[in-house]
């Protein structure tokens, strides 16, 4: 009758080893994020793009496939007329799912310089270079932001982030006891750690800068994160009542674990499926955007089965033997 | 029963309206799906005015509303941001360089006269005369076929430029364009009637410098300078492209989350599958109602808000299964499926809603656009994901005992061999159990 205690996953036996996996996990982000640190001349984890530093980016669409050594070229010739640092990257177009017959634009090549202001010549000087190197690249994009304007959003989007962790945090202790909205905002702070730490990576590996919609990824990801854990949560709150009187509290958070296991796996797999569609077969801009809510969203479906519930555990089991042994503990 | 009648009634007169609205009113696509510019335009402070009011904010975006129009594109928007920004959106804008030169040119037109400053030296000295005295400006030629500006004072302009006129007979008297002299003609006889003519000075106007200047002063000079601190330009080639390829990510998404459903929770998966459709169809036409313009993050929104619609109906499925096998009845299984769900979806749905409030308010109007679509979506889908599918779950299982467990992705054996949730009274009345 009782299958309560046959279990998929153990949670509360194998603490030790899920706290391992979470450091394994969080490590090298960890690393290459005080690397970046370090090393980036503006000292900042990752690299970041121009809506934070200030900068434009002029993306042209091309007709023909490019390679590294038309980009060296490229980049001699910005030089030559007097553009300082160029980066250039080249963005490649799938059009093998569609028909693009029209315009036919088979790379991208993307540029970012120092911030160009209204009164300069610089994007019909940089237009004129291509012009001569490429034949007929079209001007499909430029994103300009201003020095004072990036710094303006860089303030914004952390005010963002401690606000939501804020809201989350007030939210989560009215509707649930303190101890689990700590280790609800400590699994939220578990995958952003994750998250950045990727990016730093692939930032050093790729140059991949993160920008105004990283932020709000990030921002989604933590909106996720606690939606699991709450699912979680919810249920060890449900069966504490019914059962708390015949099983321990480890026995408790591990059934509620395997309950809700199918539940957090489908959900996750759903949202995988739809970011999937939208990263293979969507725009080019959003790539970025949409790896950040994959590996987010991955990463927070482990830590709300594995990370908060071992944390929840973890803190009764103290507060157990500070009961049973109160003064010598709490001298040691 | 009568009321879930009712209800489903009520449902489909809700994906009728819903399809007619859809197909009826225009969808707002973003500037970075259509092709066009965003700008952002700063106020800068001056030594004059060292401070930027909501009235001189008022005066720069009601001049720069006037240039825009003169630009000649529809649907173009000038919108305050914060206390001294000019969010400007021009779509399909031809010559973005010639646009951008013409939105942040000051357009101050100054008359001075002659004068001196404390070591002696010649100088150009206000007169208090200026732009904001005309009332209108025009382009024509003079007696030689030269290109002029010609100017027209307004009631209290004409009196202050007859009065100058007389002080100044004999003397010289300049006219300034943006800090620049454009002609500095010797004043002859005092002019009454409010009328006078910039030329070109020696070398005289081209047509297009004169066309320019007469569309400035017309359009109103700017209170104070402003300059571009943000830019984002999409060429409608890349719009076109990712309309195309969001609509392919979407039915790609659409369809393999609704076979997903299927494979895994069959009957009540196909129900949920129809739920979706509905949810999409109800917050695609809201989209249309309110209107939310639809930039290529909203759009990422509304197929994250997918993923996230069929959630709810995971955990109540979830659970009806657990009930299932607990050996309840269909009736109650489905009833507390839904019910102990409830607060799980409440709760996690809400955090999704803070975080999207505080993107909204915070956020650029890219992540805006994002945050619109997703809190949006999330509470349509609590009522597509809990009405609409309790009420179809309802209506197709009735209140029998379950025949077909396959029906629930069950096998026979595993029915009634799980565990027990013993309830209080009050919560078996609430579900509807009988012992």
């Amino acid at each position: 009758m009782f299958s309560l205690k046959k279990h998929v996953v153990h949670v509360v036996k194998y603490r030790v080893l899920w706290m391992v996996l979470s450091a394994i996990l969080l490590l090298p982000g960890i690393v290459a994020m005080i690397y970046s640190s370090v090393t980036y001349p503006n000292h900042a984890p990752m690299k970041v793009g121009i809506d934070y530093t200030g900068g434009t980016i002029l993306q042209y669409g091309l007709k023909q496939k490019i390679t590294n050594n038309d980009l060296t070229t490229t980049r001699t010739n910005l030089e030559k007329i007097g553009v300082e640092n160029p980066y250039l990257q080249i963005l490649n177009v799938n059009n093998t799912q569609q028909e693009n017959t029209k315009n036919n634009i088979n790379s991208i090549i993307s540029i970012r310089t120092k911030f160009i202001g209204e009164s300069s010549d610089d994007v019909e000087n940089i237009t004129n270079t291509l012009n001569q190197q490429y034949e007929s690249p079209e001007l499909i994009q430029v994103s300009s932001v201003g020095p004072t304007m990036g710094k303006e959003l860089f303030k914004n989007s952390l005010i963002a982030v401690g606000l939501a962790f804020l809201g989350i945090c007030v939210y989560l202790s009215i509707r649930f006891k303190f101890d689990y909205a700590l280790a609800a905002l400590l699994g939220i702070l578990h995958d952003v750690v994750f998250v950045c730490g990727v990016f730093s990576i692939l930032g050093l590996l790729y140059n991949v800068q993160i920008d105004g919609l990283f932020i709000t990824a990030i921002l989604t990801v933590i909106g996720f994160s606690v939606h699991d854990t709450i699912v979680v949560f919810d249920r060890i709150r449900e069966n504490l009542r019914y059962y708390s009187k015949k099983m321990s509290f480890g026995e408790i958070v591990d059934a509620s674990v395997n309950q809700t296991l199918a539940r957090s796996i489908n959900t996750s797999l759903t949202t995988l499926i739809t970011l999937g569609a939208l990263y293979f077969f969507g725009g080019v801009t959003t790539k970025d955007f949409v790896l950040a809510m994959i590996l987010g969203i991955a990463i927070g479906t482990y830590s709300s089965i594995f990370f908060c519930s071992m944390l929840v555990d973890f803190w009764n089991d103290k507060k157990q033997t500070q009961k049973s042994a109160p003064k010598e503990t709490l001298a040691v | 029963m009568k009321n879930k009648i009712i209800m489903f009634w009520a449902i489909v007169l809700i994906v009728i309206v819903s399809t007619v609205i859809i197909f009826v009113k225009p969808t707002k696509l973003g500037l970075d799906l259509v092709g066009g510019s965003r700008l952002m335009l700063e106020a800068q402070t001056t030594d004059s005015i060292a401070k930027i009011t909501p009235e001189v904010m008022g005066r720069l975006q009601f001049a720069i509303e006037n240039r825009v129009n003169k630009l000649g594109v529809a649907e173009t928007v000038v919108q305050q941001v914060g206390e001294k920004r000019l969010l400007i959106e021009i779509p399909n804008v031809t010559d973005l360089k010639e646009a951008k030169a013409f939105l942040g040119e000051t357009a101050q037109l100054e008359f001075k006269k002659e004068g001196k400053d404390k070591d002696g030296n010649q100088i150009w000295i206000s007169t208090g005369l200026s732009g904001q005295d005309l009332s209108r400006s025009s382009l024509s030629t003079d007696q030689t076929g030269q290109w002029v500006v010609s100017l027209e004072f307004n009631d209290a302009g004409a009196k202050k430029f007859a009065d100058l006129t007389k002080s100044l007979v004999g003397q010289q008297m300049a006219i300034f364009f943006d800090g620049e002299i454009q002609s500095a003609p010797v004043i002859r006889e005092a002019i009454y009637g409010g009328k006078a003519q910039i030329s070109g000075g020696n070398s005289g106007f081209e047509y297009a410098e004169a066309e320019r200047m007469v569309n400035l002063l017309n359009a109103g000079a700017l209170p104070v300078p402003a300059k571009i601190v943000e830019e984002n330009t999409v060429g409608p080639t890349l719009g076109a492209d990712s309309i195309e390829k969001s609509k392919f990510a979407g039915i790609v998404g659409l369809g393999a989350v609704m076979l997903f459903m299927i494979a895994y929770y069959r009957l009540p998966g196909l129900i949920a599958d129809i739920a979706l459709i509905i949810y999409s169809l109800i917050l695609f036409a809201l989209f249309k109602t309110i209107p939310v313009t639809l930039t290529l993050a909203g759009i990422a929104g509304f197929i994250l808000s997918i993923g996230m619609a069929v959630d709810a109906n995971i955990l109540i499925f979830e659970r009806t299964k657990e009930e299932l096998r607990a050996g309840r009845n269909l009736f109650t299984a489905i009833n507390s499926g839904f019910d102990r769900a409830f607060t799980s979806i409440f709760d996690s749905n809400m955090t999704t809603i803070i975080t999207c409030t505080i993107l909204y308010l915070l956020g650029t109007s890219i992540v805006k656009g994002f945050a619109l679509t997703l809190a949006l979506g999330v509470i349509v889908s609590m009522f597509s994901a809990i009405t609409i599918t309790k009420n179809f779950m309802h209506l197709i299982f009735g209140t029998g005992e379950l025949k077909y467990p396959a029906l629930f992705g069950l096998s026979k054996d595993e029915i009634g061999k799980s565990y027990e949730a013993t309830e209080t009274k009050r919560e078996k009345a609430r579900f509807g159990i009988l012992d």
